[in-house]
């Protein structure tokens, strides 16, 4: 299946939710127009430029610049991996949950065990430092009070 | 007189201690951000931001202005001696400076490129002081149509310039302008597209969506190619003074960079990228040995790092008259602007003076500070570009991660970077662009407020758009750059 006729048919959804979200929040009259009024027009332009991109789509073939399907399972890890930092940051704590982030990385990409627990750890310290203790971000604390 | 006066309590401002530290500080991290592959300056600039929080706006926008045009001096060096563009914006330099590199002739390389990024930077400073003041008197007459003209023509001028189609650049403007909307509206009150969720009741905020559009998406893709063994030249320690032969050569297309890369600068969406490839264009087409591009010309290097830097200068004009981004790098300093009750646009001279001058003068202070900064440092930065990517990523990640959290210490927030740093990876694999879509996100606030205002100026009427000539003058120029393509299409190679 060409490219642009996938990515168009998924704006073509986006842009008929847009637009009833706006019908929806009232478009308001012209001299008053109300909360739905730009999201609406906005999903009717994104919706009609959609489909002039499906109907060309099969003039253009299914080129494109990078391969679809990645070569490595790499990106969905490290996906998987910020999303547990973000989920476990306010229960662990920065300094814990930087520690595990990094030294799971530097792991997947086959560092040595001394190597990736000396960066890891030196990558939480200083950044906490840099962060929570210079720029005096408000970092989360864990169970353990940093 | 009145810029001269400006100027002068400009410099009053950017040479307090405090101001100084901080462009060093900005130019410094700018530098390093722009030597790096793989984070440019608007990923860069936008963990940042809440970093500046406690500092004064004065301060705070100098070292943030001082990472942007930075970033476009450290650029050439990763281009020259690793063939890797470490921006964007140095990509044409890779050509003519690493082959440069390779006939020994590095030195001179670079050499031309922080000279030729010195005098077009402070080039395009010189025009800014002119031009702004002078602009902000003219855009003070502005109303809520002229705005709404002005701001279509924009995000058409982006969709111009897109490298892809422009059909999808228009989607992604229209994309930008829904993701614009979500949260609360301003006039009525009601919540838009936030399904009871608290981080999108507030809006999307404008760092995360950058930090994960740019910055994670970025990572994502250099993930899936194999590491190839960079081959690192090693920087020359003396003649890194360009000979006079090349002075020659080099001299007109410095200038020519200069102006072309200003006045695009000034454009939405044509920016440093556009005008480092137009200022190889014309360079090439200028030479009466287009022969010799590619194979070590040194105007190919003065000339499109002459333009990158002027048009990082030029940039700053829609910011400080209009208060409208021109880039993604912009709209983070409008942000900041923002959150330190500053309003951008006509009124900011008159309102917050002291941040208007200090901010201009202290680019000239910036690109003397680079100038200075940058050729010492080459062998620093030669060294750190041999640590391996897998080394550097995961700080790269961690650093925006902390960057998204702490602008409200909030994890919604970070999601959201989640979120967007999947949909810049999909957009990439798709050949879809997300300049249009943060670009029309910052401006579509704007622009919904400038049309809904001027309809109800008009009662309700379109005329209001026609009637008034400035606001007609930028719709049809909208309209001529939308036909534009379609009539040329055919004529075009690529």
């Amino acid at each position: 299946m060409p490219r642009d006729l996938v990515s168009g048919l998924f704006w073509l959804a986006l842009a008929l939710f847009a637009a009833a979200q706006g019908l929806a929040l009232k478009l308001g009259s012209l001299n008053r127009p109300g909360p739905g009024f730009f999201p609406f027009w906005g999903g009717v332009v994104l919706g009609l430029l959609s489909i002039v991109l499906v109907v060309s789509s099969h003039r253009r073939g299914a080129t494109g610049s990078s391969p679809l399907r990645p070569e490595s399972a790499k990106p969905l890890v490290v996906v998987g991996a910020l999303l547990g930092y973000l989920l476990l940051l306010e229960t662990l704590g920065f300094v814990a949950v930087t520690f595990s982030f990094l030294l799971f990385l530097f792991r997947l990409e086959r560092r040595g065990w001394a190597f990736s627990i000396v960066s890891a750890a030196a990558g939480a310290f200083v950044s906490y430092v840099l962060f929570q203790l210079w720029l005096k971000t408000q970092l989360p604390t864990g169970p353990l009070g940093f | 007189m009145e810029i001269f006066g400006g100027v002068l309590y400009g410099f009053q401002v950017a040479l307090q201690p405090i101001n100084l530290l901080y462009c060093f500080i900005g130019v410094f991290i700018g530098t390093l951000v722009g030597v790096l592959p793989g984070l440019g300056p608007a990923a860069a600039i936008a963990p940042l931001l809440p970093s500046t929080f406690a500092a004064s706006p004065v301060a705070a926008i100098i070292m943030l202005a001082g990472i942007y045009y930075g970033a476009m001096y450290g650029g050439s060096t990763t281009s020259i001696l690793v063939n890797i563009p470490g921006e964007a914006a140095s990509v044409v330099t890779c050509l003519d400076g690493h082959a440069m590199a390779r006939q020994g002739r590095a030195g001179a390389a670079l050499g031309i490129a922080a000279f030729g990024s010195f005098i077009a930077g402070t080039l395009s400073v010189i025009a800014l002081t002119f031009l702004a003041p002078f602009l902000a008197r003219v855009t003070l007459r502005f109303g809520p149509p002229e705005y709404f003209a002005l701001m279509t023509l924009g995000l058409t001028l982006l969709t111009f310039f897109a490298r892809e189609s422009t059909v999808k650049a228009l989607m992604m403007a229209a994309v930008g302008l829904l993701c614009g909307t979500v949260g609360q509206d301003t006039i009525s009150g009601r919540f838009r597209f936030a399904f009871g969720i608290r981080t999108l009741e507030d809006g999307l905020g404008l760092v995360p969506v950058i930090m994960g559009l740019f910055g994670i998406s970025e990572v994502l893709l250099n993930l899936e190619q194999r590491e190839q063994q960079r081959e690192i030249f090693a920087p020359p320690t003396t003649a890194l003074l360009p000979t006079r032969e090349d002075w020659r050569a080099s001299t007109v297309p410095i200038l020519r960079g200069s102006v072309l890369g200003f006045f695009l600068g000034i454009l939405p969406g044509a920016g440093a990228i556009i005008a480092s490839f137009a200022s190889y264009a014309v360079e090439k087409r200028a030479s009466r040995h287009p022969e010799r591009f590619g194979a070590g010309a040194i105007e190919g290097v003065a000339g499109p790092e002459a333009a990158n830097n002027a048009a990082a200068g030029g940039a700053f004009i829609p910011l400080l008259t209009l208060g409208i981004p021109a880039n993604a790098v912009m709209a983070i300093l409008l942000g900041a602007l923002m959150i330190h009750g500053l309003q951008p646009g006509p009124l900011l001279v008159k309102q917050a003076p002291d941040v208007f001058w200090g901010i201009i003068t202290s680019m000239y202070i910036g690109n003397a500070m680079l100038l200075v900064l940058n050729l010492p440092l080459i062998p620093m930065w030669a060294r750190l570009l041999r640590v391996p990517y897998t080394v550097m990523y995961p700080f790269i990640l961690l650093f925006c991660l902390i960057g998204a959290y702490s602008v409200a210490n909030s994890v919604g927030d970070g999601i959201v970077m989640w979120v967007f740093g999947i949909v810049g990876y999909l957009l990439k694999k798709f050949d879809y662009e997300g300049a249009p879509l943060i670009l029309a996100m910052v401006i579509g606030p704007m622009m919904e407020e400038a049309l809904r205002q001027s309809l109800i100026l008009s009662a309700g009427s379109f005329e209001i758009f026609v009637s008034r000539p400035i606001a007609a003058g930028f719709l049809a120029a909208a309209v001529v750059l939308l036909v534009l393509p379609l009539v040329r299409r055919r004529s075009l190679p690529a």
